[in-house]
C-alpha cells in the first residue's frame, strides 16, 4: 500500500474539509441514516458497498446534488473537483480534450464569456502533467478510456480542488489505464493534500493507493482503516476476496 | 424566374428564408446533440396547432372588438394586429405542448414515444380546428404545404429580431450550455445554474418555432432544424465548428431552394427541404464509410 500522504501543511491535526454528522440521505425517504462522517486533507478514502446499498446516494449528498433529509453536513466553501463516470459523456459532442478540460473552468469566464489566458495555460498545463499535452485537439471520443478518464480528471483538477470526488474511475479501463489514474491521485494528496473520495466496485484495483474506506450497506456507512478491511465477511464471501463492490 | 428578378417583389420572403436557414440549424444542432432532434418535428406542430386554434377562435375575439371593429375578413388579410394575435397563439401552443411534456416527465414510456404522441395529438387539434373555422381551413393548408411567398415586412422584422437575438443568446453562453448538456452534474458541482440554463435553450427553441410557423411554415423548420446538422456532424472537429458548419449548410440550403424554387416554379418549402438534404449528403456519405 502506498504510504498515507502528510496532511496538508495548512490543514492541523483533526481538522476536516468536510464533516456530516447524523446525516440522512435518499430520495423523498432516507436510504441512508444516521450517517458520520470527516473526510481530512489528504486523506483518500473508497466508497465501496453492494449494489444498491446507497453509495451513490451518499456520492451525490456530498457532492451537494442532493439535499440532505437531515442532519448537517460541512464542505462550506470547499472546492470540490467531480470525475463523473466517463460513460456519462455522450460522444455526439464533437469536443477536443481541450475543450473538456476548459470546461472546469467555465466558473470563471471574462465578462464577454470568454476563457481567461490562465485557464488557457492551467488546461494546457494539466494536459501536460496527466501525459496527453498531444492530445488537446483530439475529439473526446476519439481518446481511449484510459486517456478520457484522465481528460476528466483535468477537467475537475482546473478548479483546484481541495477535494476529489471519481465515480467509478475503473469502470471499463484496463489495469494500466487505472493505475495510472490513482498515481496521479496519490500525488496530488501527497504534494498539495488534496483528499480524494472514490466510489468503486473494484476495490482490489484502488487498495493500493486508499487510507480509508466506507462501507455502505444496510442503510449505514461504517468505516474502517484499509488495512482492516476484509470485505469478504461483509459479502459472506470466503475471506481474502477483495473485489468490495457489487454482489 | 431568377432569384434576382424575384428578389423585387419577394424580398421579404427570401430574406426570411436566408435569415431562417442559417439561424434554425443553429438551435438544431443544440436539439441534435442533446439528442432530441425529434423536438424540431413536434414543435412547429404544436405551434401550429395554436395558430389553428386562434384561427377557430378569432371570429369571438373580432366579436369583442379587439381588432378595432375591423370586419374578420380585413383582420384575417394580414395587418398588423392579427399577426401578433397568430403569434401569440404560435407561442401558445408550443409552450403548452412542451409544458405538457415537462410534467408528464419520464412517468410515460420513452422520451421519443412521448413525443410522437403529443405530435399526433397535436396534428389532430391542427386540423381539428382548421375545420372548425373557414379562415383557417386555407391558412392552415397554406402553412402545411409551405407557402411563404406572403412573408411581409412585420413577419420578416419579427421573425428576424427573435432568430437574431436567440442566435445572440446560444453564443453568449454558449460554454455554459456545452457543459450543462453534456454533463448536468458536473454543471451543478460548478455552480452552474442548471434549471436557468436549461429554461433559456427551451425558450429560444419555443420562441423560434413559434414564430418560424408562422413566417416560413412547419415544413422549413422541421428541414432546417433537423438536417443541416446531420450533415455537419461527421466533418466537425470543435464545438464551434460544429455551429458553424451547420448554419452554413442551412444558409447554403435556404439560398439553393429559394433559387431552384424560383427557377423551376416549385413550392418553396420542399425545394428548401430538398436542399437541405442535398447539402446534408456529404456528411452522410461521410459518415457512411466511416462505419
Amino acid at each position: 500500500m502506498s504510504p498515507r500522504p502528510p496532511a496538508s501543511p495548512s490543514t492541523s491535526e483533526g481538522s476536516h474539509l468536510l464533516r456530516a454528522e447524523g446525516l440522512a440521505l435518499g430520495y423523498r425517504t432516507p436510504l441512508l441514516r444516521e450517517v458520520t462522517l470527516e473526510v481530512r486533507a489528504g486523506e483518500r478514502i473508497a466508497i465501496c458497498g453492494p449494489n444498491g446499498a446507497g453509495k451513490t446516494t451518499l456520492f451525490r449528498g456530498l457532492l451537494g446534488l442532493l439535499e440532505p433529509l437531515g442532519g448537517s453536513l460541512e464542505r462550506e466553501s470547499l472546492r470540490i473537483g467531480y470525475v463523473p463516470q466517463r460513460e456519462q459523456l455522450d460522444p455526439l459532442f464533437p469536443l477536443t480534450t481541450l475543450e473538456v478540460v476548459l470546461q472546469g473552468a467555465v466558473p470563471a469566464l471574462t465578462g464577454l464569456r470568454r476563457h481567461r489566458s490562465e485557464a488557457q495555460a492551467h488546461a494546457q498545463a494539466l494536459l501536460e502533467r496527466l501525459g496527453l499535452a498531444e492530445r488537446g485537439g483530439t475529439l473526446l471520443s476519439q481518446l481511449s478510456g484510459g486517456q478520457r478518464q484522465r481528460a476528466l480528471l483535468a477537467r475537475a483538477l482546473m478548479v483546484r480542488p481541495q477535494l476529489l470526488l471519481l465515480d467509478e474511475p475503473t469502470s471499463g479501463v484496463d489495469l494500466e489505464a487505472a493505475a495510472a489514474v490513482f498515481e496521479q491521485v496519490d500525488r496530488l494528496a501527497a504534494e498539495e493534500g488534496v483528499a480524494a473520495l472514490t466510489v468503486t466496485h473494484q476495490f482490489d484495483q484502488l487498495a493500493q493507493h486508499v487510507d480509508t474506506v466506507w462501507w455502505v450497506a444496510d442503510g449505514a456507512v461504517r468505516t474502517f482503516p484499509v488495512e482492516a478491511f476484509d470485505p469478504a465477511p461483509l459479502l459472506g464471501r470466503r475471506s481474502g476476496d477483495r473485489s468490495g463492490g457489487a454482489t | 424566374m431568377s432569384l434576382l428578378e424575384a428578389w423585387e417583389f419577394f424580398r421579404w420572403s427570401i430574406l426570411a428564408i436566408l435569415v431562417a436557414g442559417t439561424v434554425l440549424p443553429l438551435i438544431g444542432s443544440w436539439l441534435f446533440v442533446r439528442r432530441t432532434s425529434f423536438h424540431g418535428l413536434a414543435l412547429p406542430q404544436f405551434a401550429a396547432s395554436g395558430v389553428a386554434l386562434g384561427f377557430l377562435l378569432l371570429p369571438w375575439f373580432v366579436g369583442q372588438g379587439m381588432f378595432g371593429g375591423l370586419p374578420l375578413e380585413e383582420v384575417a388579410a394580414d395587418t398588423h394586429d392579427a399577426l401578433n394575435y397568430h403569434l401569440a397563439f404560435a407561442a401558445l401552443g408550443t409552450f403548452v405542448g412542451l409544458g405538457l411534456l415537462v410534467l408528464v416527465g419520464d412517468r410515460l414510456g420513452t422520451e421519443s414515444a412521448r413525443v410522437a404522441g403529443a405530435f399526433a395529438v397535436a396534428n389532430a387539434v391542427t386540423i381539428l380546428c382548421a375545420h372548425a373555422s373557414p379562415l383557417g381551413e386555407i391558412f392552415v393548408h397554406g402553412i402545411l404545404t409551405g407557402e411563404s411567398l406572403v412573408v411581409g415586412v412585420h413577419e420578416f422584422e419579427t421573425l428576424a429580431a427573435v432568430l437574431i437575438l436567440g442566435a445572440a443568446l446560444l453564443i453568449w453562453r454558449h460554454h455554459d450550455l456545452v457543459l450543462v448538456s453534456l454533463d448536468r452534474e458536473t454543471a451543478a458541482v460548478l455552480g452552474r445554474p442548471v434549471r436557468r440554463l436549461e429554461a433559456l435553450l427551451v425558450a429560444v427553441t419555443g420562441l423560434s418555432v413559434s414564430v418560424g410557423t408562422m413566417s416560413v411554415g412547419p415544413m422549413i423548420l422541421f428541414g432546417l432544424l433537423v438536417l443541416p446538422p446531420l450533415g455537419a456532424r461527421p466533418f466537425a472537429r470543435s464545438m464551434p465548428g460544429f455551429l458553424g458548419l451547420s448554419a452554413a449548410l442551412g444558409g447554403l440550403a435556404a439560398l439553393l431552394g429559394l433559387t431552384a424554387s424560383f427557377r423551376i416554379d416549385l413550392p418553396m418549402a420542399p425545394c428548401v427541404v430538398a436542399a437541405a438534404a442535398v447539402c446534408a449528403l456529404p456528411g452522410w456519405l461521410v459518415a457512411g464509410s466511416r462505419s
